[in-house]
């Protein structure tokens, strides 16, 4: 497949690490080293051409990762910073002349930094799961769909299935969060997974909410058994469009594994799962990897700076399809 | 603690110690459909002005270029119609077809026919290059738009897969489709088409034609085709025919108008044959058996007739003899003059086995035919056809895939399983590996995602994926999420959408980011219209909950329209709860005692008095909101000129306030915003208007 | 509802552009033979608006070269996508204005059909695209509105173009649509079919306000369009959401005039169209009506509307309907359409960028009606 045709779309501030589009592709927020979070909005939807909207200085360490808030609460971003604090941002205004970034939150959890922030939403509420350098997960929920202030800690814990041991001198580089990104009625479900120096805290579990005691358990873990010591560089979740099984990306030095996991736990509570393809291309690490909108093709990229495509055929066999590599 | 973690803002854990430092890093997200937007950035290289950049990468464009992306648009827009009028008498047909199916088959051809005329006129008008030669004498060929491969490979797939009422007729259909499109092969190797127009543009400066050896290649290659037309039109041009060379050359020319004369009888075996073009037309096999046969007679006739020692013009007699050679089937001369295996497979159908039916057998010549004329890179069209003669219906797909794109591919499915039951059962198979989806289905999705690519063509995604069984619904949905709610014409066709094919909670979600996106962006009016449109309870009853708070709070007079502009708003029948109850009544005894203004107004102070009692009645008013009401109302309860409350008011309120104290021992009581002295000042104005209220009665 | 047939069968002529058409409203005549037409575009290639006048010639006879029908003759570039376009003739010379996406409103005078020349502007006068603008006829002043709940009043002069916040409810009321009534009064319209009658001799709020309060069963919507007839000024024609026409008359406020309506339930039984109605006009002589006795206040005017779905047609009291478009336009095979109508001999100009839509249902009898372009404008 031909991935030569591409365009430039905007320039980015000098200093730009990090970048998120919002949901429908229309707004980017760009984060730099000095603290700057930076908006680009496209001047039309049927254009493709961006300007800078916005520039902030939301905090005095650098920005790491921009995270949208989900469209149904605003327009909100969390900044996660280099000094191990997040917080969250919001374009609001009392009148349509007062519309500003302002910031809604701040969270610092001491001595142990911020990794990754995933945004969840369920029928009533937005959930909020933020890992930790301590192997600490830990879910928020918002209490006032209106306002992004006030969030509950709901649970806390570490990303191992055995409930029992905790690991008090974990210390992971980083780490990976994917919600199941379907919305509606079945219980809200993330994937996670570490890359950490503490094996029994690196291989993906899917943590789902058990509604009925308000707690949050692991179903599945994806990983061979002798590969569950295996950091994570990345995990990506689905779209599930009508699939009979949940389809889920998880790589780690191995390569990048594709997993099938079934909708219906068997007895002891596990939900079945097979890894149905190991993907090697990329030199290095797999830092990012996404699923586009139908879940039949899987974008990932790397410390080798190459963008690679995977697709499965018609027979279930999954291939790199294409490559993308950024020549100036 | 995280001791390897280093401290301060200079190590980005996720790349730290990994990778080329001068790798830039990258930042991936999909855009619309299939286009993903790349951030690169170039953090190595700080000192640089630059910052980086984001670039969008396409996926797939399908095609090589041939069709411009506006002229794709066209076609894209063009084939909704057609394929969804096919979807839907497919529909009403298999719903048809239980009661009785014999009707079922031929009626299906016949809208499938339907079908694939429409979208064959949507990729071009037809100009077939070898009519109307008749007007210029001086050209053999006309210059006409170039054909594209798109409308070539359609027509092909039309013409095996659907046509199949003409599929007697079948080599003729291929000497005929040769004909239009023989010129896109012109770019990997030789061609018929190509010689011809070569000779067409030096002809001029060749005195004597039939002392050039290219006048009788260039004869025998378009005879070898067939293409009678231009032959015999070239023939006409021998040096014989002209006026003072015509006594002198009377028995070359005679065999020259004989060969001519031959050429344009030549018997065909076809439903009909345009007016201009040569050759006389069979429908029936009978019938053309007989004139075949007579007329392979007269060429073997002439042949071995006597003129031709006659004939002191070397050259034409032995170019004529090559054209009979060729009429006869000669396969040595057909090799020769043929370029190309197709061409070489086309003069096969022509002269030599005319009467071939069957795809196995033409399978066999084409195979015989490429191992006469190999090729090193066989043209896409080719492979197309190799794949439909070999009945491989996953070639075919596949070239058409590869070649042509989702859009191709997406439409030309419907052609491959007319009537055959092995392409029918592996595209319409369910496999688990795909999801439980059929191939056919893939395909859609796939073409459907490429439409949404684009912000022209994202709305007409949702005419494939309704046909879509089984997951069509599951990505419009996505489709629609990802369509920015801020503009209005976007979010109502988004809305209309969402009504036409019944997707009442999308519907719902779309409108709550809306009302979300316009309340926080200072819209509140914007705001609450969506969120009551999309019914949503919970946000609106928080924007109650907002209002609330300034209950008992001295507001200014622009805070208070707003406040009361809100209150509105809200009003809904829809919204018959409690709390806007309670938030009506309040904003009028607000307002009431707004008009108040100086003190003076006993008629604007009564009817403040009676809406204080009109709240402090009602069970909806939240207890925590009484102290403040009555604060609210100390003007009113010292109220200078007569007392305003009678004595039973006057006891209810005192007897509210007696509760409210209680309450207060209770835990969870809500301790209102109001200076300490406010109870007591409260207390002491019902005392004294209690006096005077039992004085004054 | 009843479909009447047309006396005299309707000619179509398609203008394919391979672009958005924004607005379109006929350029008032600078000479009695001049028939021409701006056209507000957006080119979604590389991203530019212009705003064109193109000269329309009336194929007549030779229907067969309907391509050479629209010549664009001048083209003038705002900086912004054109989200309204209004036409006047003050003195003999024709004005623009022209209302854009980032919230601004200018000025374009054509000195002839061949040069358009940018008067002033007044800049993000709004604090979002402009929904809608309306011209005084005649005069030099005009009324634009937003979402942002904001009205405006942009005057011109021979040189320059001023602003004045006539009034600003804060987004607590959003504004779709505006119509001068008189140089006085002009009314305007938005969420909950909502409509407000101003004048500008009483600033600060609405003079009369209707707010539809619909019974059971009707839903709720945005008004897209409102026509005032001159002759009529007491009555206010409004087309919005899932085909919705009805006219407020200022003299019978708790009451509207319903042409065309969806109901829930009831389905498009009493409507046109189930679609957002994108534009309505009176229409301004009895040609189209057997009930042409205007001086009676008695009836309504027939009217004329075009909406989302592809539907062109025009309505009249007590459901009469004559549709116009319906299957022509379903046939149209290019991407990016202009059409104009001859209807009657007068002249109606219709433009879309085909939005199209399919409905999912068993009655599969009439598939072509379901692919109908959007109609986004309709003039007379």
């Amino acid at each position: 497949m031909d991935c030569k045709t591409y365009k430039s779309v905007l320039k980015l501030d000098k200093g730009t690490a990090c970048t998120a589009w919002n949901y429908c592709g229309q707004r980017l927020a760009a984060g730099t080293v000095d603290g700057t979070l930076a908006v680009f909005d496209s001047t039309d939807h049927a254009s493709s051409s961006f300007r800078c909207s916005s520039r902030v200085k939301v905090h005095k360490a650098g920005i790491l990762k921009v995270v949208w808030v989900p469209p149904e609460y605003g327009d909100a971003v969390a900044c996660i910073f280099y000094d191990g604090g997040f917080s969250i941002w919001e374009e609001a205004g009392e009148d349509s002349h007062s519309v500003q970034w302002k910031l809604c939150e701040f969270f610092n959890r001491g001595s142990s930094k911020v990794l990754d922030i995933q945004f969840g939403v369920s029928p009533t509420s937005l959930k909020m799961v933020s890992t930790y350098s301590d192997g600490y997960i830990q879910v928020y929920e918002l209490s006032n769909p209106l306002e992004l202030k006030n969030w509950q800690l709901q649970a806390e814990f570490q990303n191992v299935i055995d409930s029992i041991s905790t690991f008090r001198k974990a210390s992971c580089l980083s780490a990976s969060i994917s919600w199941n990104p379907m919305r509606g009625g079945q219980e809200l479900s993330f994937i996670m997974g570490f890359n950490s120096d503490t094996p029994q805290l690196n291989s993906s579990k899917v943590w789902e909410f058990d509604g009925a005691h308000q707690r949050w358990l692991p179903v599945a873990e994806l990983a061979l058994p002798e590969e569950r010591g295996d950091r994570v560089y990345s995990a990506a979740w689905a779209p599930n469009i009508g699939r009979p099984y949940e389809l889920i990306a998880v790589a780690t030095e191995r390569g990048i594994a594709i997993w099938h996991i079934g909708l219906n736990p068997d007895l002891d509570g596990r939900l079945p799962m097979e890894r149905v393809a190991l993907l090697s291309g990329h030199e290095g690490e797999v830092w990012q990897m996404e699923w586009d909108m139908s879940g039949m093709t899987l974008a990932t990229t790397g410390s080798d700076g190459v963008v690679r495509f995977w697709q499965s055929n018609s027979n279930g066999v999954w291939q790199g399809q294409a490559t993308f590599v950024h020549t100036s | 603690m995280p001791e390897t973690a280093p401290a301060g803002g200079e190590v980005v854990p996720m790349s730290s110690g990994h990778g080329q430092p001068l790798a830039p890093r990258l930042s991936i997200c999909w855009s619309r459909g299939n286009s993903l937007r790349v951030s690169l950035f170039s953090l190595a290289s700080f000192e640089d002005e630059a910052g980086g950049e984001v670039v969008e990468v396409k996926l797939c464009d399908g095609g090589d270029g041939e069709i411009s992306n506006a002229q794709w648009r066209t076609i894209a827009y063009d084939s909704v119609s057609p394929f969804a009028m096919l979807q839907n008498r497919r529909n009403s047909m298999s719903s048809f077809s239980n009661i009785n199916p014999s009707p079922y088959h031929l009626e299906c051809w016949e809208y499938m026919m339907d079908y694939s005329k429409d979208i064959n006129v949507l990729l071009g008008n037809k100009k077939s290059s070898v009519d109307s030669l008749i007007e210029d004498p001086d050209i053999f060929l006309k210059k006409t738009e170039e054909p594209t491969c798109l409308k070539a490979a359609w027509e092909l797939m039309e013409m095996f897969y659907v046509n199949k009422l003409s599929q007697a007729w079948l080599p003729e259909r291929i000497v005929d489709w040769l004909a239009d499109y023989d010129r896109l092969f012109a770019a990997l190797h030789g061609t018929v088409h190509m010689k011809v127009m070569n000779f067409q543009n030096v002809h001029n400066d060749i005195e004597v034609y039939e002392d050039d050896l290219r006048y009788w290649d260039v004869i025998e290659s378009a005879l070898a085709v067939g293409w009678l037309e231009i032959a015999v039109k070239m023939l006409r041009r021998h040096g014989s025919y002209q006026l003072d060379q015509l006594s002198n050359r009377e028995t070359e020319n005679g065999l020259v108008e004989a060969v001519a004369l031959l050429i344009s009888k030549m018997p065909r075996m076809r439903s009909e044959l345009e007016p201009g073009r040569l050759g006389e037309c069979y429908k029936a096999k009978p019938d053309f058996i007989k004139a075949w046969d007579k007329w392979r007679g007269q060429i073997t006739k002439l042949d071995s007739c006597a003129f031709w020692i006659q004939c002191h013009h070397g050259q034409t007699r032995e170019g004529l003899k090559k054209l009979l050679q060729i009429l006869l089937g000669n396969t040595n001369s057909l090799l020769a003059a043929t370029t190309n295996w197709l061409e070489l497979c086309v003069s096969h159908l022509i002269y030599i086995r005319p009467f071939t039916v069957g795809l196995e057998s033409m399978y066999n010549l084409a195979q015989n035919c490429i191992q006469l004329k190999p090729m090193s890179s066989p043209h896409k069209l080719m492979n197309i056809i190799i794949g439909i003669l070999g009945e491989n219906t996953e070639v075919v797909l596949a070239e058409c895939s590869k070649e042509f794109g989702p859009w191709m591919v997406a439409h030309a499915i419907e052609l491959l399983t007319v009537g055959s039951n092995e392409a029918e059962s592996l595209l319409h198979e369910e496999r688990y590996n795909l999801g439980e989806i059929s191939l056919e289905e893939l395909h859609r999705l796939a073409y459907a995602q490429v439409l949404s690519s684009h912000a022209l063509t994202w709305q007409i995604a949702p005419v494939y994926l309704s046909s879509c069984m089984k997951h069509g619904m599951g990505l419009l949905e996505i489709l629609l999420y990802k369509q920015p709610v801020q503009l209005k014409e976007l979010l109502l066709k988004n809305l209309e959408i969402c009504r036409l094919y019944d997707l009442d909670d999308c519907s719902s979600n779309i409108m709550k980011m809306a009302g979300v996106y316009h309340w926080k962006h200072g819209r509140k009016g914007s705001g609450i219209y969506w969120l009551q449109q999309a019914r949503d309870e919970f946000r609106l009853n928080k924007i109650a909950q907002q209002l609330f708070a300034s209950v008992g709070k001295s507001i200014s007079d622009e805070s208070f329209k707003q406040w009361e502009g809100l209150i509105g708003l809200l009003d809904s029948e829809s919204n018959a709860a409690g709390g806007f109850e309670f938030l009506h009544k309040y904003r009028d005894f607000k307002r009431s005692l707004q008009q108040i203004g100086d003190g003076k107004n006993d008629i604007a102070a009564q009817k403040a008095i009676d809406s204080l009692m009109l709240l402090m009645r009602n069970t909806s008013t939240p207890q925590r909101f009484w102290l403040p009401l009555l604060n609210d109302s100390l003007k009113l309860l010292n109220w200078q000129h007569r007392p305003l409350l009678s004595v039973s008011n006057t006891n209810l309120l005192l007897n509210k306030l007696q509760e409210l104290s209680s309450a207060r021992l209770h835990p969870g009581f809500v301790k209102p915003d109001l200076p300490a002295e406010a109870l007591n000042s409260v207390r002491l104005a019902l005392a004294t208007n209690l006096g005077r209220a039992i004085l004054e009665e | 509802m009843a479909v009447r047939p047309l006396s005299r069968p309707v000619e179509i002529y398609k203008h394919p552009l391979h672009k958005y058409v924004d607005a379109v409203r006929w350029l008032p005549p600078i000479s009695a033979l001049d028939r021409h037409a701006v056209l507000a575009l957006f080119d979604s290639d590389c991203g530019s608006s212009s705003v064109e006048i193109h000269s329309f010639l009336n194929p007549k006879t030779d229907a067969s070269s309907t391509s050479a029908m629209l010549t664009a003759l001048t083209t003038w570039n705002p900086p912004s996508r054109v989200s309204s376009l209004k036409t006047t003739l003050i003195g003999h010379r024709p004005f623009i204005a022209v209302s854009t996406a980032d919230g601004s409103v200018y000025l374009v005078s054509a000195h002839d059909a061949h040069t358009l020349v940018e008067i002033g502007a007044v800049h993000e006068v709004h604090a979002c695209p402009v929904s809608c603008i309306d011209l005084l006829e005649g005069g030099s002043e005009c009324v634009s509105v937003g979402e942002d709940g904001k009205v405006n009043l942009v005057s011109f002069g021979s040189s320059t173009v001023t602003n004045t916040l006539f009034f600003d409810s804060n987004g607590l009321v959003s504004y779709s649509a505006a119509k001068w009534a008189s140089p006085n009064e002009f009314a305007t319209g938005g969420l909950d079919f909502g409509l407000q009658w101003w004048d500008r001799r009483k600033p600060g709020s609405p003079v009369s306000q209707f707010k539809c309060n619909w019974a059971q069963g009707r839903a709720s919507g945005i008004i897209h369009s409102i026509d005032i007839h001159p002759s009529r000024k007491h009555t206010c024609l409004a087309g919005g959401s899932l085909g919705t026409i009805f006219a407020w008359d200022l003299r019978w406020q708790h009451e509207p005039i319903i042409f065309s309506e969806s109901r829930i339930g009831v389905g498009s039984k009493h409507s046109v169209s189930e679609s957002e109605v994108w534009e309505v006009q009176c229409v301004c002589d009895g040609r189209s009506t057997s009930t042409s006795n205007f001086s009676s206040s008695s009836r309504m005017l027939p009217i004329m509307m075009c909406s989302e779905d592809g539907i062109l047609a025009v309505l009249e009291q007590g459901m009469n309907l004559l549709v116009i478009s319906d299957s022509q336009m379903s046939s149209s095979r290019n991407v990016f359409h202009f059409w104009f109508y001859i209807f009657f001999r007068k002249l109606m100009a219709v433009f879309a960028f085909p939005i199209y839509s399919c409905k999912r249902t068993e009655n599969t009898s009439s598939v072509n009606s379901q692919f109908r372009p959007k109609v986004c404008s309709c003039l007379q």
